[in-house]
């Protein structure tokens, strides 16, 4: 089960020197993660656009999804697994 | 290293011209994973599979089973009690959100109407439906705080309209509200006694680090009291598909205490992927050993055949590979074509390139795609892992209406200089949601 | 009959020229005043026609507001002194047949309650006989059996019967009487019988019931308007029931008291307020609009609170699906709802409902469904409140059913005799 976090809360994020996702901070905490599947989604070219890069992520702690908003250059916590 | 043949050099060739650095390159290097679905979707296990309620329990006059037979057998009353309260604690990715609705889900299966106290405001409707939770009679509430929560509780308690209340305590639960952590413990024994005498089961969610006074209250009202924790990931290649959750019964008023269950959850989505993960041997469970590489199926050096899907139902995916599965003859080996769609007739795969005789067992992921498959952008290539040598990258298809593309391996390409560094929110984004 | 008989019957009478308009001003101005005592009256309006000047009066659930019966009717005259050109003759009975029959016997000299008495006696300026609840049939038995149909041919055969009182008219087997009256004859059984023949329909418009009362002193706070809206509101329940019908919406108009009040307090607030399903239940509305009142309490303090349910309708029946047990359980659902919904937002409690699960965006494979019924309440300095949701056909419960047996009371004008 997913918990889908409606508000999409924003993050930090770590990125390596191939720019890979190694870590994000949420809630005061550090999560230092590895990526096990990412995939793209655009919709709505023609009016508002969305462009998030999706990031399944697995760390200690948390198993989430996080996205890059490539419209404005945010990371954002979509959901968390429980 | 081996030099390839001409006819595979001018196709890798090719793929360089249109995918740029992301096609796959001769020898020893990750060239994709093949995505595969099970022929048949074998019975499926009630402990396992999101979406169908535990079949072998039936609720009786004193508790609602969990869904999980496991957990069910250890539990005085064979399942959670009626009239009382139960606390499942755990931290984030503890499963106890799946227990939880699984558990709900059992009741509505029994005739009840299930409450929903979404403090966190993360329910998805989605999952809870591929639990088996019927929405029509899930009433969700979302509070603005423990103590509106906690009012909002007691209405629905004096009524007896309902017969699960399920209250999700956020990680924060004294955010937003204006009364001190042992008022609203005090309150929350009172809803407790309440629920009692109503004949309502309660339970609640429990995350780690509650405040001392509620912790404390949960402890003294709690009728059973399970102790969630994460044991290992289930993983479908490289992607996490589940985890092994053990359950421990720290307090139960109706049997005794201290045994442990261990539950197989895997993760719904509500789709056809959900069916493909009961392929258990595909799935593997680890907590954290390094990622396997991936290979084609088919190629020279890989270990073993796979059942392929039916034609057309599964795309590959890769660092820029993308093809269509053909069914072989004998349904043991996939026939793939490289770059796009599969020609007619297929094409072999010998001209693939192959793992190192080295490399490590070769895994698979599954991928379900219930459309066909398009080129999209290029892909960069991945970064291995360190230590591996090798890095995956699995790609989830997508119908063209979904907008769902193959992922440019920059984040932000062209836009972000490389270096590790902590990238900060540009602003909220509230998104979604009532 | 001709006015020189009168002349010889009475040659001390004054013999006024009818004034046919005057008359039906004056019985609509006592409808009218009527209105405010009960929702549901029942008059002859057209003074051309046998049964100008009788006027029914239902008083299911009225003692609540108006006090015992007899103070009821008290009240009544003392609002229509004035109005009438003389004291009306009243009767209370469990059947409209019986109340018009007992308002016939009523006299001045005194009050007759009791199943058989003939005797009456002044209630207030009205004269009043009360037939106990149950005892319609006792107290119509030894009355003329003529009274049971204003039929000549039917009051002959029965006189050829012999059947001289309605007692024995009521001792013969159904059947037997309508083997030799035919269906006319089903209805003069039931009548002897002490049942009721005719539901109560009112004429006046039936899709508005409205009862208003005063408040003095005026009452700031939400529990003291608790206890009279509990009034109207049980009131208004005993009158749907009694007439199997169901209200869909229910609006309340609080007037306010500004003598003290500071800032732009408007005059009045209206509540307009759609019900989760038709109903009957005076207490579900009440704590439907109370719900609404603690959320949004008045500024200022109140002096008149009026209820009126709009909507009304006969109540209906639904089959219950026999494979969900959980459908039985949704009208009860919906107010509960309804109330979580007022008292702490409407957006905090609803269903979801999936929508596109393919959708790539997770918030756009699904929705909210919010509970119908809930709208905002605004102050209106006006009487229109605005009302934002539509209101959602609501599911109804119990049988449809024929108007229970209720108490009502028949009074006669000075211009007409009973039945």
């Amino acid at each position: 089960m997913t918990r889908l976090l409606r508000e999409h809360p924003s993050i930090d994020v770590e990125l390596d020197s191939d720019g890979e996702l190694v870590a994000f901070r949420w809630n005061g905490r550090r999560e230092r993660i590895e990526v096990c599947n990412r995939w793209r989604v655009e919709e709505g070219w023609w009016s508002q656009p969305i462009a998030r890069d999706y990031f399944k992520v697995a760390g200690g702690s948390w198993l989430a999804l996080l996205y890059l908003d490539r419209v404005d250059g945010t990371w954002h916590l979509e959901r968390l697994y429980d | 290293m081996t030099t390839p043949p001409p006819n595979v050099e001018s196709a890798l060739a090719t793929l360089r011209e249109r995918w740029g650095g992301a096609a796959p390159r001769w020898g020893g290097e990750v060239v994709g994973a093949l995505a595969v679905a099970p022929r048949r979707i074998p019975v499926l296990d009630p402990d396992d599979l999101p979406g169908v309620p535990g079949l072998p329990a039936t609720p009786n006059d004193r508790a609602i089973p969990t869904g999980f037979r496991a957990l069910d057998s250890i539990l005085g009353l064979g399942g959670l009690p009626r009239a009382a309260t139960t606390a499942l604690h755990g931290d984030g990715t503890s499963g106890k959100t799946t227990l939880a609705l699984q558990a709900a889900a059992q009741a509505q299966a029994a005739g009840g109407i299930v409450a929903y106290l979404d403090l966190a405001r993360s329910l998805d409707p989605v999952e809870a439906v591929a639990r088996g939770i019927q929405l029509d009679w899930l009433v969700v509430l979302t509070p603005g705080s423990l103590e509106q929560a906690l009012a909002m509780a007691a209405m629905l308690l004096q009524d007896r309209t309902v017969d699960l209340l399920l209250l999700d305590l956020q990680s924060r639960p004294l955010d937003g509200s204006g009364v001190s952590a042992a008022t609203l413990a005090e309150r929350f024994g009172r809803l407790a006694a309440l629920a009692r005498r109503a004949g309502v089961q309660l339970l609640v969610l429990e995350p780690p680090n509650l405040p001392s006074a509620l912790a404390g209250a949960l402890t003294q009202v709690a009728a059973l009291r399970l102790e969630l924790s994460r044991r290992a990931w289930i993983r479908l290649g490289r992607d996490v598909v589940g985890q092994l959750t053990q359950v421990r019964v720290a307090r139960d008023r109706f049997g005794p205490p201290g045994r442990a269950a261990q539950l197989r959850i895997l993760y719904a989505e509500g789709g056809l992927r959900d069916g493909c993960l009961t392929r258990s041997e595909l799935l593997r469970e680890n907590g954290s050993e390094p990622m396997g590489r991936l290979g084609i199926v088919g190629g020279p050096g890989f270990a073993r055949p796979t059942v392929v899907a039916r034609p057309g139902e599964v795309a590959l995916a890769g660092d820029g590979l993308r093809a269509r599965v053909a069914l072989a003859g004998d349904g043991s080996r996939a026939r793939v074509a490289l770059g796009g769609v599969a020609p007619p007739g297929g094409s072999r795969p010998s001209a693939l390139p192959s793992t190192t005789r080295s490399s490590p067992p070769l895994h698979l992921t599954a991928i379900s795609v219930p459309d066909h498959a398009t080129p999209s952008s290029s892909l960069a290539p991945p970064s291995p892992p360190p230590g591996s040598g090798q890095s995956f990258r699995a790609i989830r298809g997508g119908a063209d209406r979904s907008g769902r593309q193959a992922l440019d391996g920059r984040p932000s390409a062209g836009r972000e200089p490389p270096g590790a560094r902590t990238r900060g929110p540009a602003r909220d984004a509230a998104r979604g949601g009532p | 009959m001709p006015l020189g008989a009168a002349h010889r019957l009475a040659p001390e009478a004054l013999f006024l020229d009818p004034d046919p308009a005057a008359d039906a001003a004056a019985m609509k101005a006592a409808l009218d005043r009527l209105a405010g005592f009960s929702p549901g009256v029942v008059a002859e309006e057209d003074v051309a026609r046998p049964g100008f000047g009788r006027v029914e009066v239902q008083l299911d659930g009225l003692e609540r507001l108006w006090g015992p019966e007899p103070l009821m009717v008290s009240r009544i005259g003392e609002a229509l002194a004035g109005i009438l050109p003389g004291p009306p003759l009243a009767g209370i009975g469990g059947t409209r047949f019986a109340a018009a029959v007992a308002s016939t016997r009523a006299s001045p000299a005194g009050s007759g309650v009791g199943s058989g008495s003939a005797s009456g006696s002044a209630s207030g300026a009205v004269a009043l006989q009360v037939v106990e609840p149950g005892a319609d049939a006792a107290f119509l038995a030894p009355l003329p059996a003529a009274l049971l149909s204003r039929d000549p041919e039917v009051r002959a055969r029965l006189d050829r019967f012999g059947l001289r009182v309605i007692g024995q008219v009521a001792e013969l087997p159904r059947s037997a009487v309508v083997a030799r009256f035919g269906p006319e004859g089903e209805r003069l059984h039931a009548r002897a019988r002490g049942e009721e023949t005719d539901p109560f329909r009112p004429r006046r418009a039936t899709e508005r019931l409205v009862l208003a009362l005063p408040i003095d002193p005026p009452v700031t706070d939400v529990e003291g308007l608790r206890f009279v809206l509990h009034r109207l509101a049980a009131a208004f329940g005993d009158q749907l029931e009694a007439r199997g019908a169901a209200t869909a919406r229910a609006r309340l108009t609080l007037e306010l008291d500004r003598s003290f009040s500071a800032g732009d307090v408007p005059p009045s607030v209206v509540i307009d307020q759609p019900l989760p399903e038709p109903t009957s239940e005076g207490l579900a509305i009440e704590r439907l609009l109370i719900a609404r009142l603690e959320a949004t309490p008045p500024r200022a303090p109140v002096a008149r609170i009026e209820l009126e349910l709009r909507d009304v309708a006969p109540a209906a029946g639904t089959q219950l699906s026999l494979f969900t047990p959980q459908t039985g359980r949704t009208g009860r659902l919906g107010w509960q709802l309804a109330r979580l919904g007022l008292r702490f937002g409407e957006d905090r409690v609803g269903w979801m409902e999936l929508e596109d699960t393919e959708a790539a965006l997770a918030e756009a494979r699904w929705t909210w469904r919010r509970v119908p019924s809930l709208v905002d309440c605004a102050p209106d300095p006006g009487h229109a409140a605005a009302s934002g949701a539509a209101h959602a056909p609501g599911r109804t419960l119990g049988p449809a059913h024929a108007p229970g047996p209720g108490r009502r009371a028949a009074s006669t004008g000075p211009h007409g005799p009973g039945p």
